[in-house]
């Protein structure tokens, strides 16, 4: 019996993959986010260094350790204050269910920090249950509505998403039920393509009078947030801050989605680790570091991810995949549910399909009702509270009395492609690789 | 009625002059020597009469609900951006992406519209009295769009349900716009539109209802899984 052998430029998955394309003559969509095997620095490359003998640490589970996170210092009237610096990032009613988006809502509020609309304007019961509810303005201007715009209490304009940088957003027509439709100005059961651009403004220039007019429209009482895809990101921080950002988003490569094409997850964009570290470098250099607040997003799964990203440089961080998770995303619950999705528990990324086992990613009413709201706000405000904790353990055993005083010195990085991205020393070396 | 002078003084306080007269019920408000300053009259909420004795720039009109508002000049780019109510006129020309992602009310604009008119059009009613630029209408969702004169190139591109009518040339439509048939009563409704909302010394000029083509989306991009090969390529 000869040696089987697999290609290792066409396996298993890329002969599947186009044969699929063969038959359907489709290209493939789903949700999520990027499914590849890493193979690029991610903030587990990254060690804290805590305090020994140079350093004093502080009583990890008594001492102070603030994680007070104010956001939009810059030119607004009244910058948000929150509880803690881990905050909800935007998805979409209609990408999430009704049940998803007021949970999210709830939990972020009991935990004292914010959520943020999506692609598909502002849910009015998502309002009353949100403390600090912050409106995005993408390109499509789904649900625009100067009336629900001016109850937030930050604007952000997004300019692209770290899931997909460069190009809009998905709702498949599953998805797009009749109370969705109504919310969006659209035909029922469209496939729903979201603009790449703004309609109203091209460039950074353009964008500084569109920055004027939502601060007119809001009184220039609300911050200003810039929410870009991770892409060419040191440049693109500057212009976002000419352009009159009181808070720049950078949202990286393993940032999540309701639904693109697959190719973009795979693809396109730059990880968070570097993200995170060429924002910073762009804020120090033009002098705006600590007046502009960064916030990072893609990926962060833990108090771990947030500690690291917020030493790199970050003010805060957005949660997206992660909050959905602990609504129960890929739970070993409905079993039977993911296999008629053609998945399984742990493996799903059916969101594009509308027929989420857990009544997260859905738009049908007997789906929907398998997340109770109470139940999942409760969830949210627990992992919201664990990531917390996490991050001020973290910050007490460096020595820091406030999570936002971590820094890069208190870390190391354990390979050296993180070495040279962050700036950081190789352990066991004391050098910094590409310096 | 409430006289301001733009002269000398920033958006923050123009616009905040305009906010208060129509709170306090002034009959009208004119702004003086706009100078074709950016964000004039934004997110005006409420009914007032507004004019402006000149021409602006962008996004005048944007964010608003309510305002009648009527630029006696030309106008910038976003003009009437994401409007919810109320109506805005302009009596010269108007720049890129008029009437943008317009969710009701009305706009009207007496010359000529730039590229992008009412791309992403949610709702509302949008007539040009001239010609449009590039790409009107493109990814246009619900609303009416009107352009009394020639349609410019990929006119009515990737539409969902917008209906557009065309008194000019209309020769090079967008992917999946098609010329569409006209119901009963449709070309009368068009005439009493038209009457309505144009001067009648401008309505005069212009083509009359039953010259009109109607453009509407061929609906073949609407769902991805429906395989029109000849309209796929020519999007792509």
């Amino acid at each position: 019996m000869p040696e089987l052998q697999a290609s290792g430029i066409f396996g298993a998955k890329v002969i599947e993959d186009i044969q699929s394309k063969a038959e359907s003559g489709l290209y493939a969509i789903r949700g999520f986010g990027t499914l590849r095997e890493r193979r690029w620095a991610t903030f587990d490359d990254l060690t804290f260094l805590p305090c020994s003998l140079t350093r004093i640490p502080l009583e990890g589970y008594r001492e102070k350790c603030s994680t007070k996170t104010v956001l939009g210092k810059r030119l607004a009237k009244k910058p948000i204050e929150l509880d803690i610096p881990i905050m909800i990032t935007g998805m979409s009613w209609g990408a999430l269910s009704y049940n998803a988006k007021v949970a999210l809502a709830k939990g972020a509020a009991a935990a004292g920090s914010s959520n943020t609309t999506g692609d598909g304007g502002m849910l009015r019961a998502e309002r009353e249950n949100s403390k600090t509810l912050i409106y995005e303005v993408l390109p499509s201007r789904y649900g625009i509505n100067i009336h629900d715009m001016r109850m937030a209490d930050a604007i952000e304009l997004t300019i692209g998403q770290g899931a997909k940088p460069g190009t809009g957003g998905l709702l498949l027509g599953s998805k797009v039920s009749d109370r969705i439709a109504e919310q969006r100005d659209l035909p029922i059961g469209v496939d729903q393509r979201s603009a790449a651009r703004h309609p109203d403004f091209l460039g950074p220039d353009d964008m500084i009078i569109k920055v004027e007019e939502l601060r007119e429209a809001t009184d220039w009482q609300v911050p200003i947030f810039i929410k870009m895809g991770a892409s060419r990101v040191y440049d693109d921080v500057k212009l976002a801050v000419k352009a009159g950002a009181d808070v720049v988003v950078v949202d990286g490569m393993e940032g999540g989605t309701g639904a693109s094409p697959a190719i973009f997850q795979e693809h396109t964009g730059i990880p968070t680790l570097a993200a995170v570290c060429e924002a910073r470098a762009a804020l120090q250099d033009i002098g705006v570091y600590g007046e502009v607040q960064l916030i990072i997003a893609g990926g962060i799964r833990d108090g771990v991810d947030a500690a690291k990203a917020m030493a790199l440089g970050a003010d805060a961080c957005y949660i997206g995949t992660a909050s959905l998770i602990a609504l129960n995303c890929n739970k070993a619950i409905y079993e039977e549910d993911y296999r008629a999705l053609g998945t399984a528990p742990h493996a799903c990324h059916h969101c594009h399909t509308g027929r989420c086992p857990v009544g997260i990613t859905t738009q049908d009413p007997e789906l929907m009702k398998r997340l109770d709201i109470e139940a999942g706000a409760e969830r949210v405000r627990n992992f919201l509270h664990v990531m917390t904790l996490e991050l001020q353990m973290l910050a007490r055993s460096c020595g820091k009395s406030d999570v936002h005083h971590l820094e890069p010195e208190d870390m190391a990085a354990l390979t050296l492609e993180a070495s040279a991205i962050c700036n950081l020393p190789l352990v066991g070396t004391r050098k910094v690789f590409g310096r | 009625m409430a006289d301001i002078d733009a002269t000398g003084r920033s958006i923050r306080e123009i616009n905040q002059a305009v906010r208060c007269a129509i709170a306090e019920k002034a009959p009208g408000v004119t702004v003086k020597n706009p100078g074709a300053r950016h964000n004039l009259a934004v997110a005006i909420l409420g009914a007032g009469s507004i004019r402006i004795a000149g021409s602006v720039g962008y996004y005048c009109g944007g964010l608003g609900d309510g305002a009648s508002i009527e630029i006696e000049g030309s106008a910038g780019w976003g003009l009437a951006e994401s409007m919810l109510g109320g109506t805005v006129r302009v009596h010269g020309n108007a720049g890129s992406g008029a009437a943008a992602a317009l969710r009701g009310g009305t706009v009207v604009i007496h010359g000529d519209a730039a590229a992008r008119l009412g791309v992403s059009l949610k709702g509302g009613l949008v007539i040009v009295g001239g010609n449009c630029g590039y790409m009107a209408g493109f990814m246009a969702q619900k609303g009416t769009l009107i352009v009394c004169g020639d349609a410019g190139e990929a006119f009515a591109d990737s539409m969902y349900a917008t209906v557009c009518y065309v008194g000019g040339k209309a020769d090079n439509l967008g992917t999946d716009a098609v010329v569409g048939v006209m119901e009963p009563g449709e070309v009368e409704r068009l005439e009493e539109t038209l009457c309505r909302y144009l001067p009648p010394a401008l309505r005069k000029t212009k083509p009359r209802a039953a010259s009109f083509k109607k453009v509407v989306s061929g609906r073949k991009l609407w769902n991805f899984d429906k395989r029109e090969w000849k309209i796929w390529q020519e999007a792509l």
